[in-house]
């Protein structure tokens, strides 16, 4: 496949998010966002930098 | 897990209890009314019902809550907004780190002196030509040297400046002055990229879009300067290059980021129109839940494909469909 025309990840139907379908016991533990983990690909997004 | 599923759940954004950055256009309104604006704002552009300052407060207290890292306020003009220092000085004297985007025609004492007391990573202003006469062509009524006047006194008081350059037919020449413009004025970043099909830029299209061959002298110049500037303190930022780019890059990791518009709804991306949540009704870890959930919806990702297939089709990113309940 062409490297410009990449194909999305076989889509998943769309689901209940995570926290609201598990039970109590279930939900994953969620990792705090910190600022050091704000990457350049965040912050390089054509839309971050022109805005 | 079947494994789909298991590639989706190493994303940056299923491990995060709460976006790492907000993109919170906090206004339509503007001061200027910019050829290239990707919001298609201008004087009176004020959305009839962007959240009120009540409202701001209140998302404000959340993202505090939701321990938000960093919120970027931008618009339209951000500066506009009666309380935009009442939010930002809220957000900071949390904690929340800050990036400020504006095109620096009205940024004053009064904002500098507030702004300085707070935790602000970026200031990052507009310079769209670097003569006078260009860059009102791009920003008609503007003034260059208000905005170099502002560029100088956030330097000034110990803030961090970033300068963006939106390429178009009638700039692109004077792209290698601006970078030495910022260079010489203190800034940290400079950021540029193709212009964005988006907005105001989206309908003057054939007149601003550089040319092929602009381009290609825009990139080697682009290239060729990052590698003068290897050890200054500026740093050239262009890629991804297009929105296509980026768009291409954030199928595989979308970004932790939500980008909030001034009426509260949250997009799933710049370049599309899809909304996933209502911040007016809903929390922020729903929207949060949403938008974990709309980077794995078919009709989402349907579209992203067809975005970066056809750059044209970012034009309709501003015709805002209606936020779909996610249950």
């Amino acid at each position: 496949m062409s490297p410009s025309t990449p194909k999305i990840a076989s889509p998943e139907p769309a689901r209940p998010a995570a926290t609201e379908q598990r039970p109590q016991s279930e939900k994953p533990r969620w990792e705090t966002p910190r600022m050091e983990d704000v990457s350049e690909q965040v912050m390089a997004q054509p839309y971050i930098r022109f805005t | 897990m079947r494994g789909a599923e298991a590639a989706l759940s190493t994303r940056q954004i299923e491990r995060l209890g709460a976006p790492l950055l907000v993109a919170w256009q906090i206004t339509r309104d503007c001061d200027l009314a910019c050829l290239h604006c990707c919001t298609e704002s201008a004087p009176g552009k004020r959305l009839a019902d962007e959240l009120d300052v009540e409202e701001s407060l209140r998302l404000a207290d959340e993202l505090i809550a939701n321990e938000v890292p960093y919120v970027m306020l931008c618009g339209g003009e951000p500066l506009v907004v009666p309380h935009f220092l009442d939010l930002a000085t809220r957000l900071g004297r949390a904690g929340v780190q800050l990036k400020i985007e504006t095109n620096g025609q009205r940024l004053d004492a009064r904002h500098i002196a507030q702004l300085a007391t707070l935790p602000v990573r970026s200031v990052q202003v507009s310079l769209d030509g670097d003569t006078a006469g260009t860059y009102a062509r791009q920003r008609p009524g503007a003034s260059l040297e208000k905005a170099h006047a502002a560029c100088r006194a956030v330097r000034a008081a110990g803030l961090p400046l970033e300068i963006t350059f939106a390429p178009t037919r009638l700039n692109i020449h004077e792209a290698e002055a601006v970078i030495e413009r910022a260079r010489s004025l203190g800034a940290f970043r400079f950021n540029t990229g193709a212009l964005m099909r988006i907005g105001t830029a989206a309908r003057l299209w054939q007149r601003l879009q550089p040319s092929e061959e602009q381009y290609r002298r825009f990139r080697q110049m682009l290239e060729r300067s990052a590698r003068a500037l290897a050890n200054e303190s500026l740093e050239l930022c262009y890629t991804p290059f297009s929105m296509a780019d980026g768009l291409r890059a954030s199928v595989t990791e979308p970004p932790a980021m939500l980008l909030v518009l001034p009426n509260g709804w949250v997009k799933v991306a710049a370049a599309l129109p899809q909304i996933c949540a209502d911040l007016r009704h809903d929390t922020l870890a729903q929207a949060w839940a949403h938008y974990r959930a709309a980077w794995r919806d078919p009709t989402v990702l349907a579209a992203l494909e067809r975005a970066i297939a056809e750059e044209s089709r970012h034009a309709d990113a501003n015709r805002w469909q209606q936020p779909t309940p996610v249950h």
